[in-house]
C-alpha cells in the first residue's frame, strides 16, 4: 500500500503545532535492545528519526486503534507500550529516561487519536450548546458545572473504568481512592476553586481577535457537523477500550463488537460485482 | 520511511465516515480517470482498486486544499503543488458537496480548532474549563495558542 510519504513529511514540517517531541528509546522488534530515537508527535502521527536535526525520517506510526500502557521498567528505563489490537498487529515498546517523561508521553499518546479527539469535540459541542442555552440573554458565572448527556456518559464511563482498571494511567475526572498504582498527580485534575479560574482567566484565554477561529458560530463556516448516526454508548465504549486495555472483559467486548462492525461494514460496501 | 502498514490496512477496514466508488485521477501528466473505491477513515483517504481487499494507497488529509472542479468533481491538492492534485469524479453535485464537506471536517487540524473554540467559549460562558473534568487541560495539543492559523480551504 502506498502511503504518500511526501504528504506526511510535509505535514510534519509545516507550521501546525507539534504536540510533543523528545528522545525516547525504541525497542527493536524481536530483540531486547533499545535504540535512542527522536520522536515527534503531531496529530495522530508519531514520527521518529535519529536526531532532531535530521532531515531523514526513519518512520511514522499512525496512532489509531492502539492502547497505550505502562510496562515494567527495564534497565533503569521507564517503559511503556503501544498495543495495536487485532490479530497480527504490532506492539511498539518505548521507554523514557525518567518517570516524568514516561507519564507525559503516555498521557500525550493516550489523547492523540483522531477517534478520541472526535468524541471530545462532540462532547464539548454539546456542552457548548448547553452553556449557551443556560447563559441566556445575560451571561453569568453562576453556574459552576456544565453537563450535557454526552459529558455525563463520558464522565460516568471513565469513572467506572477507573474503578476496574488498576494498571493504567488515564486522564480521568474522578479521583481514585487509595490509588495503589503510580497515578501521578500530574494526571489528575486538581481541585479548582473558582478564584483560581478567575485568576487564570485573563492571561490564559486570549482575546478573541488573537485567533482566526470565528466566534459567531460553533464552527468555521463549513456547515453543520455531519449527522453521523451512532449509538453514544457504543462510541464511548470504544473510547473506554483505549483505556481499558488489560481488562479482559473490556477487550472481549471490543472484539465482539468489532466483529459485528466488520460484518455490518461488509454489508455497506458498494456492490462491485457488476464491474 | 517505515510505517505501520498492517495497522493502517486494518484501519482502512474500520467503519468509515464516507465510502463510495468514484472516478479518481492521479496528479501526474498522463494519469487517467480510474474507478476506485474511495473511503474516508479518520484523517486518511484510502482508495482501493475495485475487488481488492487491501487499499492501493492512503492519502493523509492534512495541509491540503479541497476545491470544487466542475459541477460533479472535486480535487485535493497537497503541498500546494499542481503536481500533487488529485481529481475525484462523483455521480452528482450533492455527492460531490458531501465529499468536500466530509474531507474538510475529517482533518485533525480542523477538529483541533473546533475544540479550542468550544473550550474558549465554554469557559467564557461558564467560567469553567471543560477539559479539566478530563484532566487534559495541560496537554499541548489543546492549548489556545496564537501559533495556529486557519489553512485556506476553498469550497
Amino acid at each position: 500500500m502506498k502511503i504518500h510519504e511526501k504528504i506526511l513529511t510535509h505535514y510534519l514540517s509545516c507550521t501546525s503545532p507539534v504536540d510533543k517531541e523528545g528522545y525516547l528509546y525504541k525497542k527493536k522488534e524481536r530483540t531486547s535492545s533499545y535504540q535512542r530515537r527522536w520522536f515527534v508527535l503531531k496529530a495522530n502521527l508519531l514520527f521518529y528519526q535519529e536526531r532532531p536535526a535530521d532531515r531523514h525520517l526513519l518512520g511514522v506510526i499512525v496512532l489509531e486503534g492502539c492502547a497505550v500502557q505502562h510496562c515494567e521498567s527495564e534497565g533503569g528505563l521507564f517503559a511503556f507500550s503501544m498495543v495495536f489490537r487485532g490479530s497480527g498487529l504490532k506492539t511498539y515498546r518505548l521507554a523514557a529516561e525518567d518517570q516524568l517523561g514516561q507519564e507525559s508521553w503516555v498521557k500525550a499518546l493516550l489523547t492523540a487519536s483522531h477517534c478520541y479527539l472526535s468524541l471530545l469535540v462532540r462532547d464539548l459541542g454539546k456542552q457548548y450548546e448547553e452553556a449557551k442555552r443556560q447563559a441566556g440573554p445575560a451571561e453569568s458565572h453562576q453556574r459552576t458545572t456544565v453537563t450535557g448527556p454526552g459529558s455525563k456518559c463520558l464522565t460516568q464511563s471513565m469513572a467506572s473504568l477507573n474503578s476496574c482498571s488498576s494498571s493504567f494511567l488515564m486522564p480521568g475526572p474522578v479521583r481514585r481512592e487509595g490509588g495503589s498504582h503510580s497515578a501521578s498527580n500530574v494526571l489528575q485534575a486538581p481541585p479548582m476553586p473558582s478564584k483560581v479560574i478567575n485568576k487564570r482567566s485573563p492571561k490564559h484565554w486570549p482575546k478573541r481577535n488573537a485567533h482566526v477561529t470565528p466566534i459567531n458560530g460553533p464552527a468555521p463556516p463549513y456547515g453543520e457537523w455531519p449527522q453521523v448516526d451512532f449509538d453514544p454508548l457504543e462510541d464511548f465504549t470504544k473510547l473506554h477500550d483505549y483505556y481499558g486495555e488489560g481488562v479482559k472483559q473490556l477487550r472481549a467486548d471490543w472484539l465482539r463488537r468489532r466483529q459485528e462492525e466488520e460484518e455490518h461494514l461488509e454489508e455497506d460496501l458498494i456492490d462491485l460485482s457488476e464491474h | 520511511m517505515r510505517f505501520n502498514e498492517k495497522e493502517l490496512i486494518s484501519l482502512s477496514r474500520q467503519p468509515s465516515e464516507r465510502a463510495a466508488e468514484l472516478g479518481m485521477r492521479g496528479p501526474k501528466k498522463g494519469d487517467v480517470v480510474k474507478r476506485r473505491l474511495v473511503k474516508l477513515v479518520v484523517n486518511f483517504l484510502f482508495y482501493f482498486r475495485t475487488d481488492e481487499e487491501e487499499p492501493q494507497g492512503a492519502l493523509l488529509l492534512e495541509q491540503c486544499r479541497v476545491e470544487r472542479e466542475d459541477s460533479q468533481a472535486f480535487s485535493i491538492t497537497f503541498l500546494d503543488e499542481a503536481e500533487r492534485k488529485y481529481l475525484f469524479e462523483c455521480d452528482s453535485q450533492e455527492q460531490c458537496q458531501e465529499w468536500i464537506d466530509s474531507i474538510i471536517k475529517a482533518s485533525y487540524e480542523f477538529m483541533r480548532k473546533n475544540l479550542i473554540f468550544y473550550r474558549t467559549e465554554i469557559h467564557r460562558l461558564t467560567g469553567k474549563d471543560p477539559l479539566e473534568q478530563y484532566g487534559i487541560e495541560d496537554e499541548t495539543r489543546f492549548q489556545v495558542t496564537s501559533g495556529l492559523q486557519l489553512m485556506p480551504k476553498d469550497i
